[in-house]
């Protein structure tokens, strides 16, 4: 027991001590209603999908999430219901403009450390040098542009509209990153609570059976 | 009915005193503590891994082109496909959290004392069995870590004296850890458990010819036992409900925890992560690896640092019974171990510096001095304890096994 | 060994009795996700319904689409085929054309032969099989065996003037 509870120890001094040693990651507070997610569907989709693929997300499942079935008939066009959401661009013109592959989005929210919060930090990391070029602090080798606007911000107002569209894109992603995490979770409680209630009795039963013993 | 197929079954199998001696009537030391419970723990824990791996290697493809999806495939598309992954993937991990304490509890309580051996041996290739499952395991989702972390693995082949490349090679079957490498680790990882299940039998075979220790660190007296069912049978029962509790935190709450981010990007040979970590339950081992300075030394410490715990029944030289509870500095050495490991896996865990190199020299140290130490340490805790004279309640431990071995020996 | 603690008087004990039911509700609770995992998944579900867009089918032409893994024959039928299929009732089993299609000119039916599950050939009016020699008119009616029935009509609805789905009514 010792051994492990001072390895599980050690590795929480060091994922403190490592991320005390990288950039200060803003900590989002991901939503996972379908109101906040369906605004991140379209975002996503007037912002992203022009580079980005989401290969493991189908139109169907935009569907069954809630989304307004005419805005999902729009967007595939005449692919069907069963197609991926892949990127408008192809990957070659992505690559000659770019000069990298633009990454597959839909295990984004999970592929990084930080996940969420790396996403919403990174997406709103832009700024502008005095000299007027764009830099990101989060990633600074980054080959996309401030695509949300961050680095030409100047109102609090404007600012405060681009977090929260960061906010909706992020929950997204979360999303798409788990599309099971909300009926894992719910499906946990009941699975904690049977598993609390067994455990009791057995304890009940094990106290009687042990009394038994002189 | 049911009273004449057994009647059958009796005449022809030996089914009823099977199951009297070795499973309900086993006699087991009563004061056995809730310590005594991760055996079993680690049984159900098998049984669990074997099932989830049955049904998710009905939609997983061992295919480079195709894993990374079939992952995703399960996932998301396959009825609860994301339960038995997270299952699995967590059972892995509460497979060698159950190990390591009943290792640990091993070691406190002198278990693998004489007579033993063999006892402690199985054991010993339980755990490596354990450690070549759980790695080839780990190459199938075919993520970053996966890749890197076999290629890495591997490649501690090289240190083979003269023919390393061409064992390496052999290994992949590949010239890099490619598809015929995923394919085999496939093959392996669905083949193991089943290794593991025969080695269980042999394990227990063992441990039911010398009978479980126990705390007392003394074989007890026959009025002194207990039938298995129904006093272990339920307090295992009681044991299981704990832990199932504590594993399905992980599972339904934070199963990603166990999962390094890096693993969510589809491997790429091309790029290396910044950061590779192995598992946790190997942390200890790779900081070993990482801590000496030469290829082959290195290969060669962390094999030795899993495989010397086979010498503990000779590196422990003390006849005073019950573990390290009747023992200060055998209690104390433990303890210093635990740390010690504990400090491996943080070094293991953290990027390597000059300063980290350093502790992780100093610990690797301490972790083989400990074991050399241990012969001469008992012995002279041994006479030093005899000096001091004992107390009442070892010499009656010391008598009662003495008058027990004295009446057994009558009785033949 | 202790044994005298051990009776049957345990057996008929109340609290064993509720454990061991909550207990066995548990482990059969735990097979569902396991027995479900081999049930198809949700891709696979998916393709329960076919969508197909008709535009570019040509009168006179035929679209074979897959729905459910078997192939759907999509006709889209000129007013002679019509006329030609309102006029007769069919073969060996008779039925209206009118009972077969939602709109004249467009018959939507499963293309597996009835007798032994080959898929029948478009030939002159009507289809083909060649494994045995039955014989289908254009409204995928049996005119000759072996095969004893009509090709099945699979349930489809049109959810616009040119696109139908197959698969649901």
């Amino acid at each position: 027991m010792n051994k492990f509870m001072m390895v599980l120890a050690s590795c929480c001094l060091a994922a403190s001590a490592l991320a005390s040693s990288e950039v200060k990651l803003d900590t989002v507070k991901v939503g996972v209603d379908a109101s906040t997610v369906g605004r991140g569907v379209e975002a996503m989709m007037s912002d992203c999908h022009s580079c980005h693929s989401m290969k493991y997300i189908k139109y169907r499942d935009l569907v069954s999430l809630g989304v307004d079935s005419k805005k999902v008939d729009e967007w595939r066009g005449d692919q069907p219901l069963d197609a991926a959401l892949m990127a408008q661009m192809p990957e070659a013109d992505a690559m000659a403009a770019y000069g990298s592959a633009p990454p597959d989005l839909s295990l984004m929210a999970k592929a990084r450390e930080g996940g969420a919060n790396y996403v919403y930090s990174y997406l709103l990391g832009y700024y502008t040098t005095p000299d007027g070029t764009t830099h990101n602090h989060i990633f600074p080798a980054t080959k996309m542009p401030d695509i949300l606007g961050m680095s030409n911000a100047k109102e609090a107002a404007e600012r405060t509209a681009i977090q929260s569209k960061a906010r909706d894109i992020v929950s997204y992603l979360v999303w798409a990153s788990d599309p099971h995490a909300q009926e894992r979770q719910s499906l946990g409680y009941y699975v904690m609570g049977y598993l609390f209630v067994l455990t009791l009795m057995l304890y009940f039963v094990k106290n009687q059976i042990w009394a038994k013993l002189k | 009915m049911p009273h004449r197929i057994i009647n059958w079954i009796d005449q022809r199998f030996p089914l009823t005193s099977f199951v009297k001696h070795e499973l309900t009537g086993y006699p087991t030391p009563r004061n056995l503590s809730y310590w005594w419970n991760f055996g079993f723990l680690a049984g159900f824990v098998l049984m669990l891994q074997v099932a989830t791996g049955i049904f998710l290697a009905m939609h997983y493809k061992a295919d480079v082109a195709l894993s990374f999806d079939s992952i995703q495939h399960i996932m998301r598309d396959v009825n609860y496909g994301w339960l038995l992954r997270y299952l699995h993937s967590t059972g892995a991990s509460a497979f060698f959290f159950v190990i390591f304490i009943h290792m640990a509890r091993t070691l406190y309580y002198g278990s693998y004392r004489a007579p033993r051996e063999l006892l402690w041996w199985t054991g010993q290739g339980l755990l490596l069995l354990l450690m070549g499952t759980a790695f080839m395991g780990y190459l199938l989702p075919w993520g970053q870590m996966s890749f890197w972390g076999a290629t890495v693995i591997t490649n501690l082949f090289r240190a083979t004296p003269f023919i390393g490349d061409e064992v390496v090679i052999w290994l992949r079957g590949d010239y890099t850890v490619g598809d015929a490498t995923l394919t085999r680790f496939f093959a392996l990882h669905y083949l193991f458990p089943f290794l593991i299940i025969g080695a269980v039998i042999v394990h227990l075979v063992a441990l039911h010819t010398v009978k479980s220790s126990n705390p007392s660190g003394i074989n007890l007296q026959d009025k002194d036992n207990i039938p298995f069912h129904p006093y272990f049978t339920i307090k295992d029962l009681y044991g299981l409900g704990l832990f199932l509790m504590l594993y399905s935190v992980f599972v339904f709450f934070m199963p990603d925890s166990l999962i390094e981010p890096a693993n969510n990007i589809p491997a790429n040979p091309m790029v290396t992560p910044n950061h590779i970590v192995p598992e946790w339950y190997f942390l200890p081992f790779y900081a070993i690896l990482r801590s000496v300075p030469n290829m082959v030394g290195g290969v060669v410490a962390m094999g030795v640092s899993v495989l010397i715990f086979a010498f503990m029944p000779y590196l422990d030289r003390s006849r005073i019974p019950g573990g390290a509870h009747y023992r200060p500095m055998f209690r104390g050495l433990f303890y210093f171990f635990a740390i010690d490991m504990g400090v491996l896996g943080y070094i293991g865990y953290i990027p390597p510096t000059d300063q980290s190199i350093l502790i992780g020299q100093v610990a690797t140290f301490i972790y083989f001095t400990l074991f050399l130490l241990l012969p001469f340490l008992s012995k002279f805790e041994e006479r030093w304890l005899m000096k001091r004279g004992l107390t009442p309640e070892i010499e009656a431990l010391i008598a009662s096994e003495a008058k027990e071995i004295s009446e057994k020996r009558s009785k033949r | 060994m202790v044994t005298e603690a051990l009776n049957d008087g345990d057996r008929r004990n109340f609290l064993i009795k509720l454990t061991s039911v909550v207990g066995g509700a548990g482990v059969a609770a735990t097979c569902v996700p396991f027995v479900a995992s081999m049930n198809p998944s949700s891709d696979v579900l998916a393709k329960a319904e076919t969508e197909v867009d008709l535009t570019n089918i040509t009168p006179g032409g035929m679209h074979t689409v897959a729905w459910q893994g078997k192939p759907v024959f999509i006709l889209h039928r000129t007013p002679e085929q019509i006329k030609a299929s309102t006029e007769s009732n069919g073969g060996l089993q008779p039925e209206a054309d009118s009972n077969r299609v939602q709109k004249p000119e467009w018959l939507v039916v499963i293309g597996v032969c009835t007798h032994m599950g080959c898929v029948p050939n478009k030939e002159g009016p009507g289809w083909e099989c060649h494994c045995h020699g039955s014989q289908y008119d254009d409204s995928g009616r049996v005119i000759r065996g072996p095969a004893p029935k009509n090709l099945e009509v699979p349930p489809y609805r049109f959810v616009a003037d040119n696109k139908i789905v197959i698969g649901k009514a």
